[in-house]
């Protein structure tokens, strides 16, 4: 029997018009439902088990108001959102060299890039407003050729972080260039990775690309420049497979810092109108991880968002010590990267994660990682981050989570929290501003 | 001058503390430090540089973000 549990607002996927939508419990799902008076109901599942529960996931209270009325067809952040921006992700092309069938962007198509000049006046705006971590997308950021210039101009602007969201497949092809981006001030990538088998990559991006992704990591770990792992989770593709892809990241620390779980939301471009079979939920993957990692890695070793919103993701901290052994970092639920300042905890924390900093020497055999000094060193060198982030969809969207968005894309002068940047109707057109 | 260079005496029992290997807890985990000790008591002198540096550190590491 099902049974609301809350209130929202969402929108419709064909008109995008703002709806009434709440959260309907139906034995161990949780679905978003709404009904838009022209299109009709729509209900997608957005929560899937107990482990961990629903309503035990993440300390935190829901705002009494609803937001801004007219959120979220305007938006710009405005004085009704609840975070400020942790990273600001800037596209500096539209191009890509892949054509995937599941592409958040879209990417593929546009000829108008902006010149390395205007990108340096978006990062000295970003930086006036106190936004030093940029991460570089597209499209595929490496299908320019003055990438390394873009980088440079994002360091002098006073970016102190500069992620490169990537394929990774020009990374591993042409090491001079991963090196010129490198000394131009690159901090770290975020590599899309969605597998330890090319069947995945032939279903999900049309073709395999494993040994193309194995070269761009040790490419970029012959550099010294920290790579994270960022697999796209669809039921039926990779969801067998989330045990292998994060044995093999373990397998590469420290050049590989981490495993970046998104599963897969339907926006930008996908083959067809997604069914409730065809999503995979946060406690889902996180169950993923512990059965696949036969119990190394518990669902306990995790805590919610709190940069975001709780249902918007997890991490879970580790360092990974030799002979494969791993300490849990993150034993406790309670974090405190909340209130006003979570935006500037969570910058600190993922750069401090993600850059690679060990100076490549290995450990003394038979070192005591329970002495301060050694288990400080280590935890720099070899910290190792497992997160996720469920991004939301024309069909998921809740404005409570919305409101709480701390990952902003920058267009047309504004920062826009991520999912409301690139929500599509059904049809796939973007929503206007 | 590192002021767990300089040799403190034991406020309570009047004695010189000693160097020593010591256990810290935190968390659930344990973590062994050299610091200066009192032979007689045990109470430790835990000086501000490493309060504010290295046990600040595993602090931060240790409770996330």
């Amino acid at each position: 029997m099902s049974q609301i549990i809350r209130h929202t607002q969402s929108v419709c996927p064909v008109c995008l018009k703002r709806l009434p939508a709440d959260i309907v419990r139906d034995g161990q799902e949780y679905f978003l439902e709404k009904t838009c008076p022209e299109h009709g109901r729509f209900s997608a599942v957005v929560w899937r088990g107990d482990a961990p529960s629903f309503e035990a996931w993440g300390d935190y209270v829901p705002p009494e108001d609803d937001g801004a009325p007219d959120c979220p067809a305007s938006c710009g952040l405005c004085p009704a959102h609840l975070r400020k921006t942790c990273c600001a992700l800037v596209e500096v092309t539209a191009r890509c060299n892949l054509k995937c069938p599941v592409c958040f962007a879209d990417a593929g198509g546009g000829s108008g890039e902006p010149t390395v000049g205007a990108l340096y006046d978006i990062f000295r705006q970003l930086v006036r407003q106190g936004n030093t971590f940029v991460q570089l997308s597209g499209g595929e950021p490496t299908v320019r050729h003055d990438l390394p210039e873009i980088v440079a101009a994002a360091k002098k602007a006073g970016c102190e972080n500069i992620q490169l969201n990537s394929n990774g497949l020009r990374l591993g092809a042409d090491p001079a260039f991963a090196k010129a981006l490198k000394d131009a001030g690159l901090s770290f990538v975020f590599m899309q990775f969605d597998g330890t088998e090319d069947g995945i990559y032939e279903k999900l991006r049309g073709r395999p690309l494993l040994a193309e992704k194995k070269a761009a990591i040790r490419v970029c770990g012959e550099l010294r420049l920290g790579v994270t792992l960022v697999p796209t989770v669809v039921p039926g593709v990779n969801d067998h497979n989330i045990g292998d892809i994060v044995n093999f990241a373990l397998r590469g620390s420290p050049a590989v810092r981490g495993v970046h779980f998104q599963p897969v939301s339907y926006f930008g471009r996908y083959p067809k109108a997604p069914e409730n079979k065809d999503r995979i939920t946060l406690p889902e993957v996180l169950c993923a991880v512990e059965r696949q990692t036969g119990g190394t890695i518990k669902v306990s070793d995790f805590a919610p968002s709190c940069c975001d919103h709780p249902r918007c993701g997890f991490h879970g901290d580790f360092v990974v010590l030799p002979k494969g052994m791993l300490l849990r970092l993150t034993n406790n639920k309670k974090s405190s990267c909340c209130g006003d300042d979570a935006h500037l905890k969570n910058r600190s924390f993922v750069s401090r994660r993600w850059t690679r900093t060990d100076d490549g020497a290995p450990d003394p055999e038979g070192a005591d990682y329970r002495d301060m000094d050694t288990f400080l060193k280590r935890v720099r060198s070899h910290g190792f981050t497992i997160s996720a982030m469920a991004f939301q969809d024309a069909y998921t969207l809740d404005l409570e989570r919305l409101r709480t968005c701390s990952l902003h894309v920058f267009r047309d002068g504004r920062v826009i929290p991520f999912c409301r940047s690139y929500l599509t109707s059904m049809d796939g057109n973007r929503a206007g501003t | 001058m590192d002021s767990n260079e300089k040799t403190w005496k034991c406020g309570k029992c009047g004695v010189p503390l000693v160097v020593k290997k010591t256990v810290f807890s935190y968390l659930g985990r344990t973590f062994t430090h050299e610091v200066q000790r009192c032979p007689k008591c045990g109470n430790v002198f835990i000086p501000r540089d490493l309060a504010e540096g290295r046990m600040a550190e595993v602090e931060q590491q240790m409770e996330d973000k």
